[in-house]
């Protein structure tokens, strides 16, 4: 509880301090992939509790693809918040230019059986993985005792 | 070094202006590294590091009086034995990158577990370099190939393939540990890789570092 209010007052003041351009940008033109991904972070985090590690590397534009990467990456963020180890944060890497768009959704949970998915958990299937199919990209989902890392890439300039 | 051959703890002099920090820090760890000494701005940091001349230092990066970076000034060369490892909640990436370069081995965030910590000290006073995964991600950001910007030093100022590999996956959360089974190499060449990547964001003087740290601060 004290984390989870140390790091909300944390946030209030980093964005104070270091509004960045992009935080700008993003106020004025309806916001990029990397505004939107940490915003989504944002709203795990202080929705669930969770510690998310967010790392962003360059940027883009934010569009109906990049949109649902975005989308697709809070529904794997949501799922390690949830059913991941509390102990240790979720690992989140995002690299992002005008052709390619990668995010890492890593938790160091017990990991789970992809065959034997259970009802509840049936944001993995359709919210990630078919999210990401229809928009042209790929979830790949690798999970073992030591973890789960979901892994979402987009080529954008095979723009249909 | 130590009269109990079997518990060789290393050796810690812990640095922030916090005390309620420096005290859960004690609570969590004091029984897996040697604590030697403790001091909240940079006058006593100095004092308490040329005195205990410990194996790390665990450096706040932002303190009373100049900013870990000034500690590394005014002590690294009279204790060259002594590694530095900086510690803060900022996300500033100029801070982070002035205390690298003023020659600390390695950067963590305060949100790390005790275990993580612990190991990253262990790491330090061995002399490897300790990334987390934001000081990745400025690092691929610092030397990206989407700037213009003129290599002046072709060793210096580029990152190979493989070392943008261990970036990225440094980055994505991975241990050493687990990048080196990832890659299929040794735990030591990613050792290597990493202590090369700090060795270049020390030493390079590509316009993009300085200026990219400093435009998070100005704008």
């Amino acid at each position: 509880m004290v984390a989870r209010l140390s790091r909300t007052q944390e946030r209030e003041l980093r964005q104070l301090l270091y509004a960045g351009s992009s935080t700008i940008d993003a106020a004025m033109n309806g916001g990029t992939f990397q505004a939107a991904l940490t915003k989504a972070a944002e709203e795990v985090e202080d929705g669930l509790g969770a510690d998310i590690e967010l790392v962003c590397v360059g940027d883009t534009s934010l569009d109906e693809r990049t949109t649902a990467i975005v989308q697709a990456a809070r529904e794997a963020m949501v799922n390690a918040a949830k059913y991941a180890s509390q102990r240790d944060p979720v690992s989140v890497f995002a690299e992002s230019d005008a052709e390619h768009v990668s995010v890492f959704i890593r938790d160091r949970g017990n990991g789970f059986d992809l065959n034997a998915v259970p009802h509840d958990r049936i944001g993995v299937r359709e919210s990630i993985v078919g999210r990401m199919r229809r928009s042209g990209g790929l979830a790949t989902i690798r999970t073992s005792d030591e973890g789960t890392e979901v892994r979402l890439e987009m080529d954008r300039r095979s723009d249909e | 070094m130590s009269d109990q051959p079997g518990r060789m703890l290393p050796t810690v002099v812990l640095v922030d202006d916090h005390r309620l920090f420096r005290t859960g820090v004690r609570a969590e760890i004091g029984d897996r590294v040697d604590i030697v000494a403790e001091a909240e701005d940079v006058e006593s940091a100095v004092a308490a590091v040329l005195r205990a001349r410990p194996q790390v230092v665990l450096l706040d990066v932002h303190l009373p009086g100049g900013g870990g970076r000034e500690v590394l000034l005014q002590c690294a060369t009279a204790v060259p034995d002594t590694r530095f490892l900086a510690l803060s909640v900022s996300d500033s990436a100029q801070d982070v990158i002035a205390v690298i370069r003023a020659g600390a081995r390695g950067y963590v965030t305060k949100s790390i577990s005790g275990d993580d910590l612990t190991t990253a000290i262990c790491q330090v006073a061995e002399g490897e370099a300790v990334f987390s995964p934001r000081l990745a991600g400025f690092v691929l950001d610092a030397f990206s190939g989407r700037s213009d910007a003129p290599v002046v030093d072709e060793e210096l100022d580029r990152l190979s393939p493989r070392e943008r590999e261990v970036m990225r996956l440094i980055a994505r959360g991975y241990t050493y540990r687990e990048a080196a089974k990832e890659l299929f190499l040794s735990v030591k060449t990613i050792e290597t890789h990493v202590s090369a990547v700090l060795r270049k964001l020390q030493l390079s003087n590509r316009n993009e570092l300085a200026r990219w740290a400093s435009d998070r601060r100005l704008t």
